[in-house]
């Protein structure tokens, strides 16, 4: 999984395998905190270069999915497969590596640096220049850090933050920090994109924009994952949908498939309601 | 950071005229040893702003980095006859080693836990100088460490001494500043905003924090090394734990994440004391006054509270400037 022969100013590398082939894959997919069964045996597959909806009622087990597929935790039971190998356990920065990049419920941004150097810290993995090349700064550290600061440019652009390289991130408004957060993942060049609730605290335009970014994420090849509150933008983008609740996986489909079931009506609304949208459905 | 042009040499060419018309014009012995003195505090802090001001991990036990690069060196020269400049890769060597053990289990800790991991490091490294009396000499100190010389002849003057200390100086400026503006500075940078974060952009921070207190304790050696050969007598008092809170001091006093702070610093630690001897037994008092003002007029320190605000202003006047064009 290298990406050396890729231009580093280019758009990210596709996805080798055969398109429409699953990049990711969980298998009975466990995890338990303090005998608390936050998943139970969840498994589904994410076809590549697909948007793929992660939804659930508060406390599902969202973002507990979100930190084992990113290696922040290691699964109790089950298999995370990323392209046909177990991932799961493997540190955060070796998956970072290997092309899974995620943003965070709450932005976690560098604050002090500024928009563009947060995009090139995006860079690390795909970059090489250590303390050595640094001190003697040859030409091909030089060369690296001009591209690197070419392709977060690049990234700035491509998110709509072009005139904001300079300012320090913790000054940018809050829609523009999720904006940065994703181009700092971006920059990684990953293969999967996690996003984690990236509308929270939006507004409608900026939710909009959002939803048309995505797309445009997914247009360069990118597989993503999405967990999302926001149901108009969930089944806008997403070409599939999972819905957990309280740890278990209880529905997959279509975005169409999933607003009529059932299941996921009564999960949402309480069982009472659920009823009735039945005889609706049918 | 987007071209190395003139703005950025400004400042070397201001350190440089400095240092060498103070250089040239000072006659006495007494001052260029307190000129030397600044220069040594200036590469601890520079040493300590590495990983404090940037990396965000503080250490309370830095003297003893200091101290392994002064004793090892002056065991070496003076006990087993080794040219000094062949005991200073030694000495570095010691201090890195040092750190790479110590600093393993150590900087798995954080905030208030690391600062108390790195004091008991200190006090254990100052014991040993101590309590270690058949190598360091005790508390009595450590006497009869040779000069440095070069080609055979001793650097005899304080003048040539003064010079060496600086040029050592200028280069770990010119080191520290490349490392930062460097992908393993912005990556430094990152740990000390949200270590999480930076975990999960694919930043390997426990590797990188540990080299970086490794690269700082060798700096700190190199600065010992320094300090024995100019002074010839070493005792364990110099590298006790209040040094080690002197420095952290000289960091924050001239502002965290600035080199030229840590320069600022450490002048004006160093020459505080020797000013206030005038104000004879309140010297402590007043020195904690200047402290305390600092503190809570410029918290960011003195270069990055002047800096913030002209950075701040540049950028309003940029913004202004924008729809114009």
């Amino acid at each position: 999984m290298r990406f050396a022969d890729d231009n580093p100013n280019g758009p990210p590398a596709r996805p080798t395998d055969s398109p429409g082939g699953p990049l990711l894959r969980l298998e009975g997919v466990s995890k338990t905190f303090g005998g608390v069964q936050a998943l139970k045996d969840i498994s589904f597959e994410v076809p590549s270069g697909t948007v793929m909806g992660l939804i659930g009622p508060n406390g599902a087990g969202k973002t507990t999915l979100f930190n084992l597929i990113s290696g922040i935790f290691a699964p109790d039971g089950g298999r995370i497969l990323y392209g046909g190998t177990d991932i799961g356990g493997r540190p955060t920065h070796r998956l970072v590596a290997d092309g899974i990049a995620r943003t965070f419920q709450n932005v976690e941004l560098f604050e002090s640096l500024t928009a563009a150097e947060n995009v090139m810290v995006g860079q690390y993995v795909r970059t090489r220049c250590g303390f050595w090349g640094a001190w003697l700064r040859g030409p091909g550290a030089r060369r690296e850090e001009r591209d690197s600061q070419a392709a977060a440019a690049e990234w700035l652009r491509f998110v709509g933050l072009a005139g904001e390289a300079r300012t320090p991130s913790g000054e940018l408004p809050f829609g523009w920090q999720r904006l940065l957060e994703i181009a700092r993942a971006l920059a990684s060049r990953p293969r999967l994109l996690l996003l984690d609730e990236p509308a929270a605290g939006l507004n409608a335009v900026e939710t909009e924009q959002l939803g048309r970014l995505i797309l445009e994420i997914r247009g360069r090849g990118i597989t993503i994952l999405l967990v999302e509150h926001d149901m108009s933008l969930t089944m806008e983008v997403c070409d599939r949908i999972v819905v957990l609740d309280r740890g278990e996986k209880l529905a997959e489909g279509t975005p169409r498939e999933i607003q009529t079931n059932v299941d996921v009506l009564s999960a949402y609304l309480g069982p009472d309601v659920g009823a009735p949208s039945r005889q609706q459905a049918r | 950071m987007v071209r190395p042009s003139l703005h950025n040499l400004v400042p070397y060419a201001f350190f440089v005229v400095l240092v060498g018309s103070a250089g040239l014009w000072v006659d006495n012995p007494y001052y260029f040893q307190i000129l030397s003195m600044i220069g040594i505090h200036a590469l601890l802090a520079l040493a300590l702003n590495l990983l404090m001001g940037y990396a965000g991990q503080i250490s309370l036990g830095h003297a003893a980095f200091y101290g392994i690069g002064a004793y090892a060196s002056a065991l070496l020269s003076a006990r087993y006859g080794l040219s000094p400049w062949l005991a200073l890769p030694c000495a570095m060597l010691a201090a890195g080693l040092v750190a790479l053990v110590v600093g393993y289990p150590t900087l798995k800790l954080s905030g208030y836990y690391l600062g108390m991991g790195t004091l008991g490091i200190g006090m254990i490294v100052f014991i040993v100088f101590r309590e270690w009396s058949s190598v360091t000499g005790g508390a009595s100190g450590f006497v009869g460490i040779p000069p440095l010389g070069l080609g055979g002849r001793a650097l005899l003057d304080v003048r040539s001494y003064y010079f060496l200390v600086w040029a050592v100086v200028l280069l770990a400026l010119c080191g520290s500043q490349r490392l930062i503006r460097s992908r393993v500075g912005r990556a430094l940078r990152s740990i000390h905003d949200s270590e999480a974060a930076a975990r999960a952009v694919g930043i390997p921070t426990s590797r990188l924090k540990l080299q970086v207190f490794v690269l700082s304790a060798v700096m700190s050696a190199v600065a010992g090394f320094l300090y024995a050969h100019m002074v010839g007598f070493i005792s364990p008092d110099t590298f006790s734990f209040i040094v080690s809170v002197k420095l952290v001091t000289m960091v924050v006093i001239g502002g965290m994440a600035s080199i030229w702070g840590a320069l600022l610093g450490a002048a004006l630690l160093t020459l505080l004391p020797e000013v206030l001897h005038a104000f004879a037994e309140f010297e402590m008092v007043v020195y904690g006054l200047i402290l305390m003002t600092v503190m809570i007029f410029l918290p960011q320190g003195l270069t990055r509270g002047i800096l913030d605000i002209y950075a701040l202003r540049r950028r309003q006047s940029e913004r202004a400037a924008r729809p114009a064009d």
